[in-house]
């Protein structure tokens, strides 16, 4: 702690703190054009420099940590004026066209320029001629471009895809695709959402709407497990036609929270109905007979109760196989844990200075995980062991040391890494004679991960001190995936490393915990919500009745942290929905949301309101979203089995895996996001398969065709299969051994 | 001392205007006044002030070109407000008055402009650029009112008579040998860029891992930080970089694109450090090198002089690769005779002899003979603890035997080990001969304790005094003491200082009767090194300086003979890495153009390296503003003793990313920008 005074007023820092941070935190205002909270100080707009006691000149605040005893002075001649020519400087040839552009009552320069009262250009420089790039998604006008760098910064530190940079050129300098011509990300719009002018803009939005005509409805986005908070922004669509409204972007808090591309670019996928009593009935009658409800976990907490209820009190079953498996998983995981849930979190991640990823593909199954986990490298210069049986390119600057495992190989894997990680840790003898007990040799020869490499994990957590272990997708549907469970257990109880494990889909850990699930299994008369059934009720596609989507609904979900996090309506929804369904069936309460503050207290949550969560980030990022679910304590008395036969995947090997920004049909359905569903394989995998480039497929067991594509990318036998189209039913364990038919054309 | 007609350069304030030129006054400084051997010098320019040589000046325009290099160096600048805008304001208003547009007005907002730029630019260069420009403002008002006024352009403006030359520079590039952009380096990874900033180690560096672990960073003792508090750890913020490309298995970032081959080819004898750079940049060039080296390894004295613990050899390997990645041959295990040369000379389009000093010098004592077994010279030692240690490469049965050992590699159990030195060689061999399990190491030294501070560094010294070495300073070895040719112990006499009643340096006396004698094993001359130059033909004639090593002007690095160069520590003496780097970079330089055009030329930038070099950008008076003092020095842990004497674990580990992105931070980017007017 460092105490010190702004303008004579005592204030702190914590050891690491910028004069800047501390006089925020302490309520004082320091004007700023280039600085983000979430990443290094840019250091370009030079506004926020403050006076001192032990120097002359003018001290940068935004990087300079303050020394004890130290004198800090704002606010004063000297400085207003210094800002004020900063400002003079900014505006010079700043084109003038604020009556049309995208940023226009919503600019940093703009506030600026009136915050300083900057009301004539002095100067003059020579215009140039700088044309707009279009970057797909993405537009950028250099002209308007203040050069302030947060673009550069937020891409590189928090996305991980270092995709754009400055050229230097001094008046002449602009951002511009760093290594290519063309800009190559992917496409999360972080830039746009960072640059205080419209110099990046989202190219559909540009030109449609002005700032202040926007509606903003907060939520929470749809589309994975992180539960990344967000903002729909909505508007009539035209004025010709009336009052029907449509969501024309999607902004977040970027200061403090960052969304991927499916979030930002990926909101349309709201579907519409009107009250069809016919329909409505024949939908009651169905639930009312049906012995099954199958449903997948894109609903929210309230809707999950509701079918729960339908459960206790028609005796139907519930049949959610993606859920499911996460529920066993955190059930095993819990028996050796002693806990419901683990420690970890998107947080934890990013304040790491080691990560071990095992078992999943984190940069598309879960981009926020990727973006914690690049924080984590550049900022702490965390050290990321990747474990996976295929290399990721996009996570490729983050890894320190790549892991690679033979498919299926997963429990001979965790139960090494298990070992390793627990070398000198006090455990009990039954865990101890487990370790002892593996057979090193086989694991090791049938993983195809040799003692060296986890020797060399070892090496590299001896100096760190805040480890977290994630668990991906591709363990919580493996064969013995209640054994890996109870491994990861192991870890987090036995070893100082915080686990987090990722789930699927945005409410996969609400529903989990709300419903009593049960084994699919051919029924008849089964009803299916949100998934395949009988009789379909959803807000997907094609569906028998349609119920409102997730930009819909009020409603909650649980996100893989744990957290209880609102939705909103950002589109009104005119037909009916499950809690109509629910009221005809005698389960009755008003609104959906009226379950909100029923959710099971003995699973965590809090018997809170709809109304009384908050939905926001306070102005120094405090996480006001929501609650957090307290951490249950369940039953200690898994017992660990011992790692016998490992699996083995021969041949063709197809993982299923989307592109990036695609997640499920909701994100399929959208209008912006890339749509690419092809088979992609190493040239090695081309050979194995007796495909070529181009060629038409189908995999058996799976429906319609697909183009499969060469991917330098990649390497060895195993191709990446997306599914993002394909209903969001549990496909089991993500490595397949597959037939592939070429389709001739 | 120089000649100048008008000068505010550091303060000065020198006026012949209108004087005779034999009455003018001189300055101070070493500015140059001489371009080049075809050039004299008009103006120069600066961060730090200007000086006119000839009344003949065209003041306006200098200002103008002055304030357009600032534009033209974008690589240091348009990265913040102040600095991108200012700079251009500066140049459009400068050359709207010099083409005799300007008005008045104009000069109240450059005033204004440049007051901005002072006080609120990112780097020194924005603070530093206005500072010239407002003293030819001021001391030379009439000449730009004049062309306000009468609305005509500037005595020269129209005139393309004069060169306008730049160079950035920074105090800490100036003092490091390899010129590295020490900001731009530091800079990356400040902005978390760390390819960035290697590749801009890369661009006069190939070694960053190296260097970023044993270079005496010559760099920190010039770095404008420590006229505000303490200077910079710049020498670990270069591993980051090297580290970044390492830990994610990118392939190589260099600095720039490789050329495609031009169908030259150049010899490069010895791949040490000199040998390695030469090769880089050739091959960076386009040019095909085949590297040839004596040893079975590569590297150099770096492989097999310095130590694991100092120098981890994963690390320089690395390094290594980045040279072989753009396609240089080596071909080790081949020692290089003056027969080879005489065919290398015709085969290649040049020749870069960069073979080092690998004959450790005598210590001058009496019976000091090459066949007494227990004397060992410290190269020869440090090859056989190295090539053992880094490469498994066992010591011959035949130098067991010669030097006593009980096993094939270099185990000093029970032994005595007296070594005389006192520069980085004899550290290594005493911090060696611990870890080779010495019952007792010692270290004879003639001077005191604060010089041997001083010539290696204080960590090394402190580092071997925890690890048990003793250190007997005002010391020498005065004679060997053998019994069948074995040495069994030495006597050592002892000295002190005694001061010059004159005032004079001070001299080392012998003190009578406190000489002593010592058992020991072994006697490890670690004094200096000389070079081994027999693979120069004779008959070339190749001129050598008075150290015996191969002579070049320090410029070119070509030898009296044309197209032989040298570089490294033949050529200067046994000295840094940095130094050789530097050297071998330059020559490299010289070379590419020397095999296409066969002219011995040095390139602007390197002409204004020199100069700068002279004139010495750091000055240790510069009262710093705008800066915070009194934030530390960031240090990185150290093993401890235990953990780290009977092993070869690296001693240093890096600093942590916490460490590192505050030691950045501290860094004031002092770039500058000088200019000269030929």
């Amino acid at each position: 702690m460092i105490e010190f005074t702004i303008n004579n007023q005592p204030v702190c820092a914590q050891k690491g703190e910028t004069i800047l941070q501390a006089a925020r935190k302490a309520g004082f205002y320091i004007p700023t054009m280039c600085y983000l909270e979430k990443t290094t100080p840019c250091a370009s707009c030079r506004l926020c420099v403050v006076e001192v006691d032990s120097t002359d000149g003018l001290i940068l605040s935004c990087q300079t940590p303050p020394t004890a005893g130290l004198a800090v002075t704002i606010n004063s001649d000297r400085l207003e004026k210094e800002r004020t020519n900063i400002m003079k400087l900014y505006d010079v040839n700043h084109p003038l066209e604020c009556g049309v552009c995208d940023k226009s009552g919503a600019c940093d320069l703009q506030n600026k320029t009136l915050e300083f009262a900057v009301s004539a250009q002095n100067f003059s420089a020579k215009e140039q001629h700088r044309p707009v790039q279009h970057w797909g998604l993405i537009n950028y006008d250099p002209a308007l471009c203040i050069l302030c760098e947060k673009c550069t910064h937020v891409c590189n530190e928090i996305i991980g895809d270092d995709a754009i940079t400055l050229q230097f050129g001094g008046y002449k300098s602009a951002v511009v695709p760093k290594n290519s011509d063309v800009l190559d990300c992917t496409f999360c719009g972080e830039c746009i959402a960072v640059c205080p002018v419209g110099a990046l803009v989202s190219s559909n939005f540009q030109y449609t709407a002005n700032a202040w005509e926007l509606h903003q409805v907060p939520s929470t986005c749809a589309h994975c497990s992180a539960g990344c908070s967000l903002t729909y922004e909505v508007k009539h669509a035209s004025i010709a036609t009336g009052t029907k409204e449509k969501i024309y972007r999607v902004t977040n808090n970027f200061e403090v929270a960052t969304l991927c591309g499916a979030g930002r670019f990926g909101f349309d996928f709201d579907v519409h109905a009107t009250k069809d009593e016919e329909l409505f009935t024949k939908a009651v009658e169905a639930f009312k007979n049906s012995k099954a409800i199958r449903f997948s976990s894109i609903i929210t907490n309230e809707e999950a109760l509701i079918l729960q209820r339908l459960k206790e009190k028609f005796g139907v079953k519930l049949f959610n196989e993606e859920a499911r498996a996460y529920q066993s998983f955190m059930a095993a995981f819990g028996s050796v844990s002693g806990k419901n849930s683990f420690s970890g979190s998107l947080e934890s991640i990013a304040q790491s200075d080691a990560v071990i990823v095992l078992g999943g593909r984190v940069s598309t199954d879960n981009p926020a995980v990727r973006y914690a986990i690049t924080t984590a490298a550049r900022h702490n210069g965390a050290k990321v062991i990747y474990m996976h049986p295929l290399e990721d390119e996009l996570m490729q600057n983050v890894i320190t040391q790549m892991v690679k495992y033979e498919a299926g190989s997963e429990e001979g894997v965790i139960a090494m890494l298990a070992k390793t990680l627990l070398n000198g840790c006090d455990v009990s003898d039954e865990i101890q004679s487990f370790l002892n007990g593996l057979d090193e040799g086989y694991l090791c020869a049938e993983s195809n991960v040799g003692d060296e490499e986890f020797a060399q994990i070892s090496k590299t957590l001896i100096r760190a001190k805040r480890k977290t272990l994630v668990v991906g997708l591709d363990i919580l549907n493996h064969k013995n995936s209640a054994n890996i469970a109870k491994l990861c257990g192991l870890i987090e109880m036995a070893t100082d490393f915080s686990v987090v494990v990722i789930s699927q889909h945005v409410n996969t850990v609400g529903v989990s915990l709300i419903c009593d699930l049960d084994s699919d299994k051919p029924t008849d008369n089964v009803v299916g919500y949100n998934a395949s059934g009988d009789f379909t009720v959803g807000s997907m596609g094609v569906c028998d009745m349609l119920v409102p989507a997730l930009n819909s609904q009020e409603g909650t979900v649980t996100s893989l942290n744990y957290q209880v996090l609102s939705m909103n309506v950002a589109i009104g929804f005119e037909g009916y929905c499950l809690n109509d369904i629910a009221n005809e069936l005698g389960i009755r309460e008003v609104n959906t949301i009226d379950y909100t503050s029923q959710l099971p207290i003995q699973k965590g949550f809090k018997g809170v309101d709809f109304d009384s969560l908050s939905n926001f980030y306070g102005p120094l990022g405090e996480d006001n979203r929501g609650y957090i679910l307290e951490m249950m304590d369940v039953a200690c008395d898994g017992v660990i089995d011992d790692v016998c036969q490992l699996p083995e995947y021969n041949g063709t090997i197809a993982y299923a895996c989307n592109p990036v920004n695609q997640f499920n049909i909701y994100t399929a359905h959208t209008t912006q996001l890339e749509k690419d569903n092809a088979l992609r394989g190493s040239a090695q995998f081309a050979i194995a398969a007796r495909l070529a480039h181009g060629d038409r497929v189908t995999i058996e067991g799976h429906v319609g065709t697909k183009t499969f594509i060469i991917d330098e990318t990649l390497k060895g036998t195993i191709a990446l299969n997306p599914f993002y189209e394909e209903s969001t039913a549990n496909r089991g364990y993500r490595f397949e051994k597959i037939k592939l038919t070429k389709v001739e054309s | 001392m120089s000649k100048v007609y008008f000068s505010t350069w550091r303060g000065e304030q020198i006026n012949n205007i209108g004087k005779p030129e034999e009455e003018w006054e001189k300055s101070a400084y070493n500015l140059p006044l001489e371009y080049n051997e075809h050039a004299s010098s008009k103006a120069f320019i600066g961060w730090d002030g200007l000086a006119l040589f000839n009344p003949d000046v065209d003041v306006v325009r200098l200002a103008t070109e002055y304030a357009a290099q600032y534009q033209v160096y974008s690589e240091a600048c348009g990265r913040c407000a102040p600095g991108r805008w200012g700079g251009r304001i500066l140049y459009d208003l400068l050359d709207k008055i010099a083409r005799g547009e300007g008005s008045v007005a104009d000069m109240d907002h450059l005033k204004e402009v440049s007051r901005t730029m002072q006080d609120t630019s990112k780097c020194e260069i924005g603070k530093t650029v206005p500072n010239p420009l407002l003293d030819l403002m001021h001391h030379f008002e009439a000449e730009f009112l004049a062309c306000i006024n009468e609305q005509k352009a500037s005595k020269h403006y129209h005139l393309h008579d004069t060169n306008y030359i730049a160079k950035i520079t920074a105090p800490c590039m100036d003092a490091c040998p390899a010129h590295v952009d020490i900001p731009a380096y530091i800079e990356g990874v400040r902005d978390l860029r760390f390819d960035d900033s290697l590749m801009a180690t890369r661009q006069t560096m190939p070694l960053a891992h190296t260097c970023g672990r044993v270079c005496p960073h010559p760099c920190e003792t010039e770095c404008l930080r420590s006229n505000l508090d303490s200077p910079i750890s710049i020498m670990e913020l270069k591993r980051l970089g090297a580290d970044y490309e390492t830990d994610h298995g990118f392939g190589f970032f260099h600095p720039v694109e490789q050329k495609p081959k031009i169908g030259k080819k150049v010899a490069v004898i010895g791949a040490g450090p000199a040998g390695l750079t030469t090769a880089y940049y050739l091959a960076l060039d386009g040019i095909d090198v085949d590297v040839f080296e004596e040893l079975p390894v590569l590297g150099g004295e770096v492989a097999v002089g310095v130590p694991e613990y100092r120098m981890p050899i994963d690390k320089y390997n690395q390094d290594i690769e980045a040279v072989r990645d753009l396609g240089v041959n080596f071909i080790p295990n081949t020692k290089v005779n003056a027969d080879m040369m005489r065919q290398y000379e015709k085969d290649y389009d040049a020749v870069m002899v960069a073979t080092g000093t690998r004959i450790s010098k005598k210590v001058y004592c009496e019976n000091e003979r090459a066949d007494i077994q227990g004397y060992w010279g410290a190269i020869d030692f440090l090859d056989k603890v190295n090539l053992q240690v880094k490469y498994g490469i066992m010591v011959p049965e035949a130098d067991q035997k010669r030097h006593m050992l009980p096993a094939d590699f270099v185990d000093l159990t029970g032994k005595t080990v007296v070594c005389v030195g006192g520069g980085f060689t004899s550290m290594d061999v005493v911090r060696c001969s611990i870890r080779a399990n010495a019952k007792k190491v010692v270290m004879i030294y003639r001077r005191d304790e604060r010089t041997i501070i001083n010539n290696t560094t204080y960590e090394e010294y402190h580092e071997a005094v925890e690890e048990g070495v003793e250190f007997i300073f005002h010391s020498a070895v005065a004679e060997m003491r053998d019994e069948n040719n074995v040495l069994k112990s030495l006597m050592i006499d002892m000295f002190e200082l005694v001061p010059d009643p004159n005032g004079g340096r001070a001299t080392l006396e012998k003190i009578e009767g406190a000489s002593f004698e010592m058992e020991c094993d072994y006697l490890i001359p670690a004094v200096s090194q000389s070079a081994d130059l027999k693979l120069i033909p004779e008959e070339w004639e190749i001129e050598r300086t008075s150290w015996a090593t191969i002579k070049t002007n320090g410029k070119d690095y070509m030898t009296s003979r044309k197209g032989i160069f040298a570089s490294g520590d033949c050529e200067y003496g046994p000295m840094t890495i940095v130094n050789a780097v530097g050297q071998a970079k330059r020559a490299a330089s010289v070379m590419a153009r020397y095999v296409v055009t066969g002219e011995i030329s040095l390139n602007d930038d390197e002409i204004m390296e020199d100069h700068l070099r002279k004139l010495k950008v750091y000055d240790k008076k510069k009262k710093i503003t705008g800066w915070l003092p009194g934030l530390p020095r960031q240090h990185s842990e150290v093993l401890s003793v235990d953990e780290r004497r009977d092993n070869n674990l690296e001693v240093k580990y890096a600093m942590t990313q916490e460490e590192a992105l505050a030691e950045a931070d501290r860094c004031m980017r002092c770039y500058y920008i000088a200019m000269v007017a030929h």
